[in-house]
């Protein structure tokens, strides 16, 4: 069976020494001053804040209370826990479905087929409009009395599979995450087409002659060489639904009895809502170590034979 | 080499400078005042644009600058130049310990009490409207408008119901509500998404199973969400009214869907306030066919909440500001004014407006009051509003048992002062 060797680029001329490293220094010193001010500084002061008590007012105290904020948040926070465990629950259902209906559709639409290109365009529309717009549509397809979804079951003699879609605190999150799915398919579908791209036809051809089915040519040939890109759509995905917020806050604004809560908008409810920064803090450092904890490895695992 | 280094990092430096004195400058001369506003309503907007106007006529130099933000954004605008020294010279804000209360402790509002012996604005406001004021020692704003909430009903679904009179006790509200549903009608349209909105029925429901006293401790934490047996009675009625009397999708639906219901004639009742008069006009309803009762507690006090406008004590132009809100609240601007942000407005002199029939009917609402009771979100702290609110909906959705959902309440509240 083939197997596929990391593609060497071509040798370049362009040697980096000392005197052209000196030239670039000036050249990056905005964005540096940009980087450290708007990520790294706001960034460390989060994980400061997370251990002390402030509402949020320049004029009022920021009381220093050590890893109370983190107590209280693991054991008294009512919300805490749905937030995390919906969270949890956006990472794995993000992962399992909209990235293998993304990398199915790719494969599909990177056949020779009539209306190729229409098909890819109407795929990868949604991924082009603000979630906040995604959410409005979302929230009147699933309208309980006016919406698309009941009066559609209703024509087609399954009313009786209307619902409360975004109403019932037990498939709420479903419901969002259907939106969702509709939203993310196209950004993954473009990242496979790319990745496709690069998988050499004559490989492809030689495994054929070697008898390898259908099956077999996806598994040993295609697969491997898409790895770089499903590291990349893998943590994307990852990085992304950690930080899902705008779509619940459009649909449900984390109802109904927060049970479509997620740690970013639980976050941004205790800093400016609930005025508590410092418990606002402490959810954003738990959401910090839990991005990095999944996708620092799996960058290192999948990307150890890249280099 | 070295000039070459020197070159980019000149151009470097004159570029983040440039970048840097893009930032925008504010009003730093002494004839410019600041006003920062929630966004304004298309009838409102013209209203306040031509009060600005008449001040500027009446003042020549002096230039106000209003600035309008959505409500959210209005209340983070505020919280991030406090203690700044920048920001607004006047703005709008809502009363409340946990609304205003919270810019006064933060040092965003000035003591007006000198301007209010300046300008004898003790005598120009009505004795309610200036409770908002005082609440918190000194004076802290001037009264912008006096909000109340009451019950707006549809009398043609009313009568549809049999129903011949307005309820005068909560017995009566429940039996008229039973009758609508009997004739096939939505007693009333709530919107569970703003959580704001169920809570309007849950403060009422307080008041009327708690009475004023209690209700008033309960709110303030001098009693017990835990211990007084009022409260569980209260969840169950809330229980009552979400199974049997709210429209269907109720928590998946924003206020403004909800209201739709209302004004297709598909709801028979709103809890709404003031604003609700022009807002039902809009909306294509003849006010002659809605009428409005106040929730029948049985305690006499009305649900209300206040808005004034502040002075930042930032602000190095207060006698400037004083001098904008004397203007603005006086009679003859607010007599040309009256029922645009409510249907009375704060300043005594001025009645009641006449273009809509409901303004005339809020009137007698706050003359035979017996005080006030503030919706929660204005009386309670931020976080214990949220965690007031999971409650009220775990309660609709059978996820906490009514008996239960007052000690769980007091836990949080009991945690949170730690």
């Amino acid at each position: 069976m083939t197997t596929l060797s990391p593609r060497r680029g071509a040798p370049s001329s362009y040697r980096p020494d000392a005197r052209n490293g000196m030239l670039a220094v000036p050249y990056l010193v905005p964005a540096l001053v940009l980087y450290v001010g708007f990520v790294l500084y706001p960034l460390v002061d989060t994980v400061r804040l997370s251990f002390f008590s402030w509402s949020g007012f320049r004029t009022r105290p920021q009381d220093f209370v050590g890893v109370d904020n983190y107590v209280r948040l693991f054991t008294a926070d009512p919300v805490f826990w749905r937030a995390m465990l919906n969270s949890v629950l956006w990472v794995a259902l993000s992962l399992l479905v909209p990235m293998l209906l993304s990398l199915v559709l790719a494969l599909a639409l990177n056949r020779r087929m009539v209306g190729r290109n229409v098909f890819r365009s109407i795929f990868y529309m949604p991924a082009v409009f603000a979630s906040i717009t995604v959410a409005a549509v979302w929230r009147w397809i699933y309208n309980p009395t006016m919406g698309a979804l009941n009066q559609l079951l209703d024509h087609v003699g399954l009313g009786g599979l209307a619902h409360e879609w975004l109403g019932d605190p037990s498939i709420a999150i479903y419901s969002i995450f259907a939106a969702s799915i509709w939203q993310a398919v196209g950004f993954g579908l473009v990242l496979f087409l790319a990745g496709l791209q690069q998988v050499q036809q004559e490989l492809v051809d030689s495994a054929r002659v070697d008898g390898a089915n259908a099956w077999h040519v996806f598994r040993n040939v295609t697969l491997p060489a898409l790895r770089p890109t499903t590291a990349v759509v893998v943590v994307l995905t990852v990085i992304n639904s950690l930080k899902v917020y705008d779509l619940v806050v459009g649909m449900t604004g984390g109802g109904p009895v927060q049970s479509t809560q997620v740690l970013a908008l639980w976050s941004v409810t205790q800093s400016f809502q609930n005025h508590n920064v410092g418990m606002g803090s402490a959810v954003a450092v738990v959401l910090l170590v839990i991005s990095l904890s999944l996708v620092v490895p799996y960058l290192v695992w999948s990307l150890r034979d890249n280099k | 080499m070295l000039r070459k280094f020197l070159a980019t990092a000149t151009a470097a430096v004159v570029l983040a400078v440039g970048l840097s004195g893009c930032s925008a400058a504010g009003a730093n001369d002494d004839k410019t005042l600041v006003f920062w506003t929630v966004t304004q309503g298309d009838e409102q907007l013209p209203v306040l644009e031509d009060m600005i106007q008449r001040f500027e006529d009446a003042h020549p130099g002096v230039t106000v600058d209003l600035e309008q933000r959505s409500i959210d954004a209005h209340k983070d605008a505020l919280r991030q130049v406090a203690g700044t020294g920048v920001g607004p010279d006047v703005y709008f804000y809502w009363e409340g310990s946990g609304l205003a209360g919270e810019l006064v402790d933060a040092g965003l509002s000035a003591d007006l009490t000198s301007y209010y012996n300046k300008y004898d604005w003790d005598d120009r406001f009505t004795s309610a409207a200036l409770a908002g004021i005082t609440q918190y020692g000194g004076h802290h704003g001037v009264p912008w408008t006096r909000q109340a909430m009451a019950v707006y009903y549809n009398k043609t679904l009313f009568k549809k119901a049999g129903i011949a009179t307005e309820p005068t006790t909560y017995d009566e509200l429940i039996a008229d509500a039973d009758a609508l549903v009997d004739a096939g009608v939505t007693p009333i349209e709530v919107g569970g998404t703003v959580n704001w909105h169920i809570m309007r029925l849950l403060d009422s429901l307080v008041e009327t199973e708690c009475g004023a006293t209690t209700a008033t401790a309960l709110f303030s934490g001098s009693a017990s969400w835990a211990d007084e047996t009022c409260v569980t009675a209260s969840y169950e009625q809330l229980k009552t009214w979400g199974d049997k009397y709210f429209n269907d999708g109720y928590l998946s639906m924003s206020n403004d869907d909800s209201s739709l219901l209302f004004f297709s004639g598909d709801a028979a009742m709103a809890i709404e306030g003031t604003w609700f008069d022009g807002t039902v006009v809009e909306n294509g309803m003849d006010p002659n066919e809605l009428g409005i009762f106040r929730f029948p507690t049985g305690t006499g006090r009305l649900s209300g909440f206040g808005e004034a406008l502040y002075v930042n004590d930032a602000s190095t132009k207060k006698d400037l500001a004083a001098t904008f809100l004397d203007f603005v609240t006086s009679t003859p601007i607010q007599k040309d004014s009256v029922g645009t942000w409510a249907s009375l407005s704060a300043n005594k002199e001025v009645a009641a407006g006449t273009d809509n029939p409901l303004d005339a009917l809020w009137e007698p609402f706050f003359t035979e009051a017996d005080g006030v009771y503030n919706p929660a979100d204005q009386s309670l702290s931020g976080e214990v509003t949220t965690e007031y609110w999971r409650i009220q909906n775990a309660v609709l959705t059978g996820e906490i048992a009514p008996a239960d959902a007052g000690a769980q309440l007091q836990t949080f509240i009991d945690g949170s002062a730690k």
